[in-house]
């Protein structure tokens, strides 16, 4: 089995008289990790525990294997981070602020300047490299900001609502480039967002924070091969026999209202058999949808 | 240079050495102190004094020159008092200097939110302050420990072997002078930067520092009458410290150099923390 990527137990921390976290206990390994939770859950605490900007009170963190107390610098040899807010010097250029970002990383000048380079025409600011950082629109700072969480090659990156002011075209942009990450398959990702959906098109796993405890973890992935076997059937012309039918190939039913019907394919039965049941029987399939458990019903049930 | 590659891979060259990577900060910061013309212009300047007293101390045991004024060589007494006059004077351009640069460092990172930025690495908070520590202690001392030094040595040289045996505690009261007025300058200068985040302010506090200071000190010794307002004059118990280190202290002073010193370890010490208190990664939404 790999090692996990972030591992919690009991995590507690504590910034003056509040507890923020509350007894975390967790083992992540999917290549991209969504962060989820309503404002004040601890998102942020939780990231900064990781790096190692606060000391947990009670309990373990250990980040690639390495804990949070006592080895916060190796940890952050191999961690990109991309703040949430504006990070960055900005009468610098971006290629000397990128440059600087992997020099401090450790990487020699040289190298630092080649892969500022690299890393800048990766995530698309290519042409203008030499600009100003203060003179970059919204979208082109946040891109700036991967580029320097990303310069030195780190195995984990964690991402602070990369898309947060993003127009849907640079929204667009950036989550590409993350699921282009992802599928490079060569590094983590621990995306932390309000948006659900951003979470929903690039993680693996998603992790619910509410007042400082996990309320909720999903596998993703699993979810989503999972809910391929669920249907929802909108149908015409059928005299009320149709769900019989289709219970009658093995599969659990229900009739939501009449002409709907909401059924569970058992292994071995496929949506032909439903096709070929309704010709047989002279029924118009108006609508037929695998159902979804999106992201938000999963969001709004742990919230409840 | 591979820019034609805009795929992402990772690295696994090799590494700077950490203990010294504090420096990859104070590089940059150089570039940005020196784009400003009007900075480069002043810093030059403050050569000017120094130029001026290599010239006077060469001039001072030329026996020719000085012989069409009249005068023998060692004309001009060259002892404690001529070499802490100039680190006084070169002191005071240190003060300006620290002024205008000590408010680029960290102030701008601190408005731009740039620590996380730089403590998600592998780089501590004592290294950062290092870093910028180390511009300003570049800065200051070129212009007050190395022209100090030179003056030092060409007088040396000048005069001969016997001069600096007998004058080696010269020396060593112009390193420590000048290591002494560099650490209360850096760390006046970025706690300044930290404390205030707009430049000109806090340009304005580090001067303010010693002017307010010197001035609060002699409304005290005005209204107590008993010599306690030099404990606010920084200027001041810096000089006494310094007369400490080049051994000549005079028993009347209204301080002693014990209680100069005291007072400029805890005045470093308020500053320490203030510059402890205000760089942190502020990013608690919790």
């Amino acid at each position: 089995m790999t090692q996990p990527v972030i591992e919690l137990a009991g995590l507690h921390v504590r910034i003056g008289k509040r507890e923020i976290l509350r007894g975390l206990n967790l083992e992540l390994r999917g290549l991209t990790v969504g962060l989820l939770g309503p404002n004040g859950a601890g998102k942020s605490t939780l990231i900064n525990t990781l790096l190692g900007f606060w000391k947990p009170t009670q309990g373990t963190a250990r980040v690639l294997g390495y804990d949070v107390r006592t080895d916060a610098r190796q940890i952050r040899a191999q961690i990109g981070y991309m703040p949430e807010n504006d990070s960055f010097i900005s009468d610098m250029a971006a290629i000397s602020y990128v440059r600087m970002a992997a020099e401090l990383s450790g990487l020699p000048a040289e190298a630092a300047l080649e892969r500022a380079h690299e890393a800048l025409f990766y995530v698309g600011l290519g042409e203008a490299r030499y600009r100003k950082l203060g003179a970059y629109s919204l979208g082109m700072k946040q891109m700036a900001k991967l580029a320097q969480a990303i310069v030195h090659g780190p195995k984990l990156v964690i991402l602070d609502e990369p898309t947060n002011g993003l127009d849907p075209q640079a929204r667009l942009r950036m989550i590409r480039l993350i699921q282009e990450m992802r599928a490079l398959g060569t590094m983590h990702l621990v995306i932390c967002s309000h948006l659900l959906r951003d979470i929903e098109e690039t993680c693996e796993e998603a992790v619910i924070l509410k007042a400082g405890q996990i309320v909720h973890y999903s596998n993703l992935e699993e979810e989503r091969a999972s809910n391929r076997r669920f249907i929802e059937i909108e149908t015409e012309g059928d005299d009320g026999t149709f769900a019989d039918a289709i219970e009658r190939l093995g599969c659990a039913c229900a009739v939501t209202t009449p002409g709907r019907i909401k059924t569970v394919l058992p292994e071995g039965i496929e949506v032909r058999d439903i096709y070929r049941l309704a010709a047989d029987r002279d029924v118009q399939l108006r609508r037929l949808n695998f159902r979804r458990d999106s992201l938000e019903d999963i969001f709004l049930k742990a919230m409840a | 240079m591979a820019v034609y590659k805009r795929t992402y891979r990772g690295y696994s060259g090799a590494l700077t050495n950490p203990a010294w990577r504090f420096l990859v900060l104070q590089r940059y910061a150089f570039k940005a102190v020196f784009r400003s013309r009007f900075l480069l212009i002043g810093y030059v300047g403050c050569f000017i004094a120094p130029l001026l007293c290599l010239c006077v101390l060469y001039l001072n045991q030329n026996a020719s020159v000085l012989s069409m004024a009249g005068e023998k060589p060692g004309f001009i007494k060259i002892d404690a008092a001529w070499f802490q006059n100039l680190l006084s004077f070169q002191g005071i351009l240190a003060g300006l200097l620290t002024a205008f640069v000590g408010p680029t460092l960290v102030a701008p990172d601190l408005a731009n939110g740039a620590l996380p930025m730089y403590l998600s690495r592998p780089f501590s908070r004592a290294e950062y302050i290092l870093g910028k520590g180390m511009v300003l202690g570049s800065l200051i001392g070129s212009i007050t420990l190395a022209p100090l030094l030179i003056c030092f040595i060409v007088q040396s040289s000048l005069v001969g072997f016997n001069w600096f045996t007998k004058n080696s505690y010269l020396g060593t009261g112009i390193v420590l002078s000048s290591l002494l007025l560099m650490a209360v300058l850096i760390l006046l200068g970025l706690a300044m930067s930290a404390f205030v985040r707009w430049r000109l302010v806090a340009g304005a506090l580090i001067l303010g520092v010693f002017a307010a200071g010197k001035g609060f000190g002699a409304v005290i010794n005005a209204v107590m009458r008993n010599g306690a307002g030099y404990y606010f004059d920084i200027q001041y118990l810096l000089s006494t410290a310094a007369a400490s280190l080049f051994g000549h202290s005079a028993d009347d002073d209204p301080i002693s150099p014990l209680n100069a010193w005291i007072a400029i370890i805890v005045f470093c010490s308020l500053l320490l923390l203030l510059i402890n208190r205000k760089l942190r990664v502020c990013e608690v939404a919790g």
